[in-house]
């Protein structure tokens, strides 16, 4: 409580806060009421409860963004902008963060939503006796406040500049759930979820339809546009591809692996791709303990024998977009010189030969179709500059343990979309992280990363953040392959889509044309 | 005949025994702990001995077993990790659906198979004969991934007759319900109809030089007669065995057909539990399963002793 206080009276000094008028301004002519999508997604939906699901996969985040509301949401620059919460402000080291809250909201079930259920919801995640695998990710929130009905405030252990952006994805920690309907349903809630969400929940055909309503109540008077959404899993790319050029669905969750499908409906009048160049990426870890990678020559040299262009080529038909950083164009790090090795196949024969000795190694990848082919791509280029490597596949579950126990000589990571840096740099990057996989230590590294996380001018956290990016491309301690890539297909009709943050297909302020 | 049935019921206990042994073996033995699987990115030395420990992964793997099956024989066959259903919930909603689709795509299969084969019969050693005994083997050997994209491709996408994807329940809307079928069932029975033509031709051919066949034709009963009441039942008794044996790769069948056309029924329930390494629903559904199959094999066997009595009689 006093911590609270305390909080708030420096809030006027660091108010980065707007208040919520970008979200109520009057929906332009364009945009009709009415109708009804199918959205179809790549797999089925274990549920909404966090206890019981831990984390959400992407097709689960596409409903929970229309049943449920977090208190913040990205706008298309990626900042932060009011949803449950009207405004928002932290202690000046950024290990405060209050938050006011929208009055007069209600979850689906009538339970009004306030600082009290939004405080159940964290501690019900928190909680070591629910032993909630969603736990993890908030680890580095000590406790959640409720001072009064609008007033929220997050300690947390560690300072977060950025932390308002990065709770808007929708994911089991940061949606607001009904305390009354998990209480009430028990078992049955993971199935029968509850929010404050556009939409409603209609009815639920396991491994099939997800029907969601409407909610006429919605705070956010003129939302949503649809009367009905129906989510779908389709899982074969193929038949998922077909029921949309049929009719049977409206807009259908793809990837860039799917490369055939989505170049022909860039053809294909009636069809729309959305794409979204999200920050992070597809990134390799070298262990730096282990011969021959104890030796940066070598590690150089594997580097810059990687022709990415002509691996785009080979696995999606060139649509990966090569990386030269772990942030990516999706992300607010822009860097002038992120000190990316070139491709130079010579120099990368004559950094091996001045090694001396033969360098032979293994490389994990997950036992896919994907992950072979990637492998084997690798393996041929590296053959070019003098260097065996043997594949190792395994199964996708075994590269977490392999990784934290650094049983590996090369491994496959990977960075995902989030609206900030600086959780996972910290954690690839920082001495002692249990995901600092190179197991590689140094002092300069350290103090970037511990700088960047405190400091509030983003132009000033994006000048170190290149200089982190400089450090490991220069120390090739890790690398990048490809940038991700995001895709949905839908009808030209279907309008109104954000920006698919993390991957995430958000309908809940979709309309038809 | 209650004898024989006892008899046949008492050999089922080992079968399914064995059974659920080897499911359980299966799960057990995946690559991939399924600690591991739950923790995902979290899965430190710890926390991973913490969660075996929780879910009893700790203990010895016979004891396991005697758990998992003590706790099956009293109708618990457990809960899946992932959602929380149970495994018997998640069966019930889902096997109507490939109920439906193995009835529709059996009865397919029969549709074709049967006229076909007679036609084969009749004029075995002819053109018409030989075209259709070498068409049925390359059916045979046309994958269903393969057939059921074909069938997408034209019936939803071309000519826009049918939809490519999904499901309506039938007491929602009966005919929506069967336009959603007809092409995962067609994929189907076109992996079956071959199978069930060549066994019935060549016992029909067989039947068909049985002197009480020319008996009836010296009689001068109307050919048809002939064929569809004297030679078809005593000719059906493979055609029968392999109906029954073919379940079992309708079944196989299901799991790759309903994610294509993404039906919800038992099939895909597998599929996901494997992807996801829900092992409770996994053993689970195997084990009903093979007993569905079980079940089906020995309604077979009384099948035989009511379409040939001398089975009956002989051992019974």
């Amino acid at each position: 409580m006093k911590a609270a206080i305390r909080s708030r009276a420096f809030a006027p000094i660091f108010h980065v806060a707007v208040f919520g008028l970008a979200l109520i301004a009057s929906p332009a002519s364009a945009q009709k009421q009415g109708g009804s999508i199918t959205v179809g997604l790549e797999a089925d939906i274990p549920g909404f409860d966090p206890l019981k699901v831990g984390v959400f996969d992407t097709a689960a985040l596409t409903a929970a963004s229309s049943i449920f509301d977090t208190l913040t949401t990205l706008d298309d620059k990626g900042v932060a902008q009011p949803k449950l919460a009207l405004s928002w402000s932290s202690s000046p080291d950024f290990k405060t963060w209050t938050f006011k809250l929208r009055p007069g909201v209600k979850f689906h079930d009538g339970t009004p939503f306030n600082a009290e259920a939004a405080k159940a919801n964290f501690d019900r995640q928190k909680d070591p006796a629910n032993k909630c695998r969603c736990a993890f990710y908030i680890s580095g929130i000590n406790n959640a406040q409720a001072p009064d009905e609008l007033t929220l405030v997050y300690n947390l252990k560690d300072p977060s500049v950025n932390f308002p952006a990065i709770i808007t994805i929708p994911s089991a920690n940061w949606v607001m759930q009904s305390p009354t309907a998990w209480k009430t349903k028990g078992d049955e809630y993971n199935r029968n979820p509850v929010g404050t969400g556009p939409y409603t929940l209609k009815s639920w055909a396991a491994g099939d339809r997800l029907v969601l309503e409407r909610n006429p109540v919605y705070w956010n008077k003129g939302r949503p546009y649809l009367d009905r959404l129906v989510l779908k899993p389709l899982p074969d790319a193929q038949s998922r591809f077909a029921s949309l050029q049929s009719g049977e669905a409206d807009i259908i969750w793809d990837d860039e692996f799917d490369a055939d499908n989505i170049q022909k409906a860039q053809k294909d009048p009636k069809l729309k791709v959305h794409t979204y160049a999200g920050s992070g990426a597809a990134v390799y870890a070298f262990n730096t303990k282990t011969p021959p990678f104890d030796d940066v020559r070598v590690r150089q040299a594997l580097v810059m024998a990687l022709d990415r262009k002509k691996m785009s080529q080979a696995i999606t038909n060139g649509l990966s977009r090569p990386a030269s950083n772990p942030f990516g164009d999706g992300s607010w790090v822009k860097c002038k010189d992120d000190g990316a090795l070139p491709f130079d196949v010579e120099k990368a024969k004559a950094l091996i030969k001045d090694y001396g000795k033969p360098v032979e190694f293994k490389m994990i990848v997950t036992a896919t179709p994907r992950g072979r082919t990637v492998g084997q791509v690798l393996q041929q280029f590296w053959k070019q500059v003098g260097a065996n490597m043997e594949i190792e596949q395994v199964d996708q579950a075994t590269i977490v343990p392999r990784a934290f126990m650094r049983q590996f000589q090369l491994t496959p990571w990977r960075i995902v979309d989030l609206a900030d840096p600086d959780a996972q740099m910290y954690a690839n990057f920082r001495t002692g992280s249990p995901v600092a996989l190179a197991n590689y230590s140094n002092p300069e590294l350290d103090a970037l990363l511990d700088r960047a996380r405190v400091t509030p001018d983003p132009a000033k956290r994006t000048e170190d953040y290149c200089a982190i990016s400089r450090h490991v491309n220069q120390q090739a301690i890790w690398f990048w392959t490809f940038q991700n890539t995001y895709y949905a297909l839908s009808s030209a009709k279907v309008k109104g889509l954000p920006k698919m943050y993390s991957g995430v297909i958000d309908v809940s302020g979709a309309w038809l044309e | 005949m209650l004898g024989f049935v006892a008899r046949r019921l008492l050999y089922l206990v080992p079968v399914l025994l064995a059974v659920s042994l080897l499911t359980f073996l299966i799960a057990s033995l995946l690559p991939g702990d399924l600690a591991y699987t739950i923790l995902g990115d979290q899965a430190t030395p710890e926390k991973v001995a913490a969660l075996r420990h929780d879910m009893g992964l700790d203990q010895p793997i016979w004891w396991r077993y005697l758990s998992w099956l003590g706790n099956v024989l009293q109708g618990d066959f457990g809960r899946s990790f992932r959602t929380g259903q149970t495994v018997l919930q998640a069966v019930a909603e889902r096997l109507p659906v490939s109920l439906e689709l193995m009835l529709l795509a059996q009865i397919g299969a029969l549709t074709i198979g049967i006229p076909l084969a007679i036609a084969c019969a009749v004029r075995s050693g002819s053109a018409f004969d030989r075209f259709m005994t070498g068409s049925a083997f390359s059916m045979l050997s046309v994958p269903a991934f393969l057939s059921a994209i074909l069938l997408i491709y034209l019936f939803a996408v071309e000519l826009r007759w049918l939809p490519a994807t999904g499901y309506i329940p039938f007491h929602e809307d009966p005919v929506g319900n069967l336009r959603c079928f007809l092409l995962p069932a067609l994929t189907l029975a076109l992996g079956e109809w071959p199978v069930l033509m060549r066994v019935l031709r060549s016992d029909m051919i067989q039947t068909l030089q049985e002197d009480y066949i020319a008996m009836a034709r010296a009689k001068g009963l109307k050919p048809s007669r002939i064929l569809l009441v004297h030679a078809l039942k005593p000719s059906s008794l493979t055609l029968v065995t392999v109906t029954g044996i073919n379940i079992g790769r309708l079944i196989g069948g299901t799991v790759i057909v309903e994610s294509i056309f993404a039906l919800p029924g038992i099939g895909r329930l597998l599929l996901s539990a494997i992807f996801t390494r829900d092992l409770i629903i996994l053993q689970g559904v195997v084990l009903i399963v093979a007993l569905g199959y079980v079940l089906i094999n020995f309604i077979v066997d009384l099948l035989y002793a009511v379409l040939d009595p001398r089975i009956r009689h002989g051992h019974a």
